[in-house]
C-alpha cells in the first residue's frame, strides 16, 4: 500500500464535500439540529402536569397532616388544582384536563396520628393518600406518583417520624450531576455519524460503480485496498470532526458534563465512521442507483437508534433481542464514549469497545477490498 | 514491427451469454486500431478485459507483452471508459490532479502537463470549473485529458464519440492522429463507422466474433462498396448466411 495514492484518494473525497454546500450542512447541521431538539424538548423532567386534589381530611388546618403533604408537593411537577367531589375529579381526567386525581380519607389525620402512637387497628385504607392517575402516558403518571411519595416521605421526617429504613442516593460515583441530556450526547454523536458516513459512502460508491470512475481507477496503478483506506481516512477524519462539533455545542448549550479526555472519544467516534464505511461499500455493491442505496438506510440506522443504548439502556430490551444490541458496532461507540465523557474513563477501562469496533473495522474494511478487487 | 495487443481466441462468458467469442487480433505498435460494431458486439468487453476490469473465460490477452490482468500494465496504459468518468463534484483541475497523483505524478509535472492537455483540448478557462458546470462536450474532451495525463503508450478509447459533435469529433480525430504520430498505439471502439476511415486498421465485430479485418481501403476494395457502413453490412449479411 502506498500512502501518497492512499491520501490522494482521501484528499479527492474531502474536496467532493467540500465543494458541495449541501453535504456540508448534512454533516454538520443535520445531527446539531437533531441534538438540539432532542436537548431542549427532552429534559426528561416533566414539569406542570394539573392533579386534582380531593382532600375530604376533617382534621383542623392547623395540624392537618394531609395540607402539610399537599404544600410539600413539587410545584414545578404539578399543577394543583382541588375539588371537593372525587367524581367531579375523576370527569376531569376523563375529559382530559387533568392527569390524575389525589384523594385524602376523611380520617387521613387523625388516623396516622393513632398509628402513630400504637394503635394497630386503625384499617389501612384511612391512612393512604391515593393517586388515581391517566396511566396512558407511563412517562407522566409515573413523576406523579414520585412526587406525592417525595411529599409524603418529606412531610413524615418533618413530622418527627424517622423511617426504620433510609436510602441516600445524592452521592454518585459517576456523573453526579448527570441530567438526560448528558447521558443522551454519546448516544446522538454515534448515530448521528454512523447514519451520515453510510449515507456518504453509499453515495460514494454508487457513484465511483455508476459514473465509471472505479473503472478508471481500478485500470489504473491504485490498488483496492488503498482506495478503501483512503475513503477510511476521509470519513474517520470527518466523523471526527462532527463528534467535535456536536460535543462543543452541547457543552455551551447544554452545560453537558464531560469529565474524560474528549480526543478519546473523538477517536472512538472515528473509528465508528471507518466501520459504517466498510459496510457501507458492501452494501453500495447491491444497488444499482443511489435511490437504491438509501434505501438501506433505515435498516442500518433504525436498530443503531434503538438498540444500541442511546435511550434506554441495552438491560432493559428483551433478553432475546439483546444479541442484535451486541452485533450494532454503534452500542460499542455509545458505552466508550459514555464512559469517556461522564466516567472520565481511559483506553485502559475502555479498551473491551475499541477492541470490538477494531474487530469491526477489520471484517469489514477487509471484504469491502475483496469485493471491489473481485473480477467476473 | 511488435505488437502491443495481442489476443488469442478469446472468450467472455457471462452466464451463458457469450460476450465475446473466439476472438484473435493484434494491434501493432504505433497504430490506430478501430474495433467496429453495433452495440453489443462486445467491444466494451474486449476493452475491459485488456484493462484488467474483466477476466477472461478463456483464451489470453497480452497487453505491452504482459498477460492481463496483471497490475504491472496499469501505468503504462491509459483507459477512457464509455461513461464520463470523473467526478462531477470537483472542479477539471482537481480531476486532473486526482488522476494524476494516481499515477504517481509528482505535483510539477501535473501541472506542466495539465497546462499542455488543457491548451491542446481548449479548455484553459475552464481550470476551476467544476464538472458539472461544462458543457457536454467540455467534459468529454475532460475525459481525454484524465487518460492522457500519465502519458501512457496505449491508449483505450470506449466509445470515445457518442454523444459529441461532428465539430468535436472531428478535432478529436486529429488529435488522435497526432498521439499516433507521436508513437502512441490506440485501440478504440465506435459505431459510427463512417469516422473510422480514420484508423489504420480496423476490425468489424459482431455477436462476439471478429467477422472481418484490414485497413478502410482494403475493407472497401475487398466488399465493392464506398462506405464502412456498407462494408460492415456486407460482411455481416456473409455471416449470416454462412
Amino acid at each position: 500500500m502506498k500512502v501518497s495514492r492512499v491520501f490522494a484518494v482521501t484528499k479527492r473525497a474531502l474536496r467532493d464535500i467540500k465543494n458541495d454546500r449541501r453535504t456540508r450542512v448534512l454533516i454538520f447541521v443535520a445531527p446539531l439540529l437533531v441534538m438540539i431538539l432532542f436537548g431542549v424538548a427532552f429534559t426528561g423532567n416533566v414539569k406542570d402536569v394539573r392533579v386534582i386534589v380531593v382532600n375530604n381530611d376533617t382534621a383542623a388546618a392547623s395540624s392537618s397532616l394531609s395540607d402539610k403533604i399537599i404544600s410539600n408537593f413539587d410545584t414545578s411537577t404539578l399543577n394543583v388544582a382541588y375539588s371537593n367531589s372525587e367524581s367531579d375529579a375523576i370527569g376531569q381526567v376523563q375529559n382530559g384536563s387533568a392527569y390524575a386525581v389525589i384523594a385524602f380519607p376523611s380520617t387521613f389525620t387523625q388516623s396516622v396520628e393513632a398509628r402513630a402512637s400504637g394503635q394497630t387497628s386503625i384499617p389501612q385504607e384511612n391512612v393512604t393518600v391515593s393517586i388515581l392517575a391517566d396511566k396512558s402516558n407511563v412517562n407522566v403518571a409515573n413523576p406523579i406518583i414520585a412526587a406525592v411519595n417525595n411529599a409524603v416521605v418529606q412531610t413524615t421526617q418533618g413530622q418527627g417520624h424517622q423511617p426504620p429504613v433510609s436510602v441516600d442516593a445524592s452521592n454518585a460515583i459517576y456523573g453526579a450531576n448527570a441530567q438526560f441530556i448528558d447521558t443522551f450526547v454519546p448516544g446522538i454523536v454515534s448515530v448521528a455519524v454512523w447514519q451520515i458516513t453510510m449515507l456518504l459512502t453509499l453515495i460514494a460508491f454508487v457513484g465511483e460503480r455508476t459514473s465509471g470512475t472505479l473503472s478508471r481507477l481500478l485500470a489504473s496503478p491504485l490498488k483496492e485496498s488503498e482506495l478503501v483506506a483512503g475513503y477510511a481516512v476521509a470519513f474517520g477524519a470527518i466523523g471526527a470532526a462532527q463528534s467535535a462539533v456536536l460535543l462543543a455545542v452541547a457543552v455551551l448549550l447544554f452545560h453537558i458534563t464531560i469529565v474524560g479526555n474528549v480526543f478519546l472519544s473523538f477517536g472512538v467516534i472515528a473509528l465508528l465512521a471507518i466501520v459504517a464505511e466498510g459496510l457501507g461499500i458492501l452494501l453500495s455493491s447491491f444497488a444499482r442507483r443511489e435511490a437504491q442505496a438509501v434505501q438501506f438506510l433505515p435498516f442500518v440506522v433504525l436498530p443503531a437508534f434503538l438498540l444500541s443504548g442511546v435511550f434506554w439502556p441495552i438491560e432493559a430490551i428483551p433478553e432475546w433481542l439483546q444479541p442484535v444490541s451486541y452485533l450494532l458496532p454503534t452500542t460499542y461507540a455509545v458505552a466508550a464514549v459514555r464512559s469517556v465523557n461522564l466516567r472520565g474513563w481511559g483506553l485502559d477501562k475502555i479498551y473491551p469497545d475499541v477492541v470490538a469496533l477494531l474487530i469491526f473495522a477489520g471484517v469489514f474494511l477487509v471484504l469491502a477490498t475483496i469485493l471491489l478487487r473481485r473480477r467476473e | 514491427m511488435k505488437d502491443d495487443v495481442c489476443i488469442r481466441d478469446l472468450e467472455k462468458d457471462f452466464g451463458g451469454f457469450k460476450a465475446v467469442n473466439k476472438l484473435s487480433l493484434r494491434v501493432k505498435h504505433g497504430e490506430i486500431y478501430g474495433l467496429l460494431g453495433p452495440n453489443g458486439a462486445g467491444k466494451t468487453t474486449v476493452i475491459k478485459i485488456l484493462c484488467g476490469l474483466l477476466r477472461p473465460s478463456s483464451g489470453e490477452a497480452y497487453v505491452l507483452d504482459t498477460k492481463v490482468p496483471d497490475p504491472r500494465t496499469a501505468s503504462r496504459i491509459g483507459y477512457m471508459p464509455q461513461e464520463l468518468a470523473m467526478y462531477r463534484g470537483l472542479t477539471v483541475h482537481e480531476n486532473l490532479a486526482f488522476y494524476g497523483e494516481v499515477f504517481g505524478l509528482s505535483k510539477q509535472q501535473i501541472d506542466t502537463r495539465e497546462q499542455a492537455l488543457l491548451k491542446l483540448i481548449d479548455l484553459q478557462d475552464s481550470r476551476d470549473t467544476l464538472v458539472d458546470q461544462l458543457s457536454g462536450g467540455m467534459q468529454h474532451r475532460t475525459s481525454l485529458a484524465c487518460a492522457l495525463l500519465h502519458e501512457p503508450q496505449l491508449l483505450f478509447l470506449d466509445e470515445p464519440t457518442v454523444g459529441v459533435d461532428p465539430d468535436l469529433r472531428a478535432s478529436f480525430w486529429q488529435y488522435f492522429e497526432e498521439l499516433r504520430d507521436s508513437g502512441i498505439t490506440i485501440l478504440i471502439t465506435t459505431h459510427y463507422m463512417d469516422e473510422a476511415r480514420h484508423c489504420d486498421r480496423i476490425g468489424f465485430m459482431r455477436e462476439g466474433r471478429l467477422i472481418a479485418e484490414g485497413s478502410p481501403q482494403e475493407l472497401l476494395e475487398l466488399t465493392h462498396t464506398d462506405s464502412l457502413e456498407d462494408a460492415f453490412l456486407s460482411y455481416s449479411r456473409t455471416g449470416e448466411s454462412a
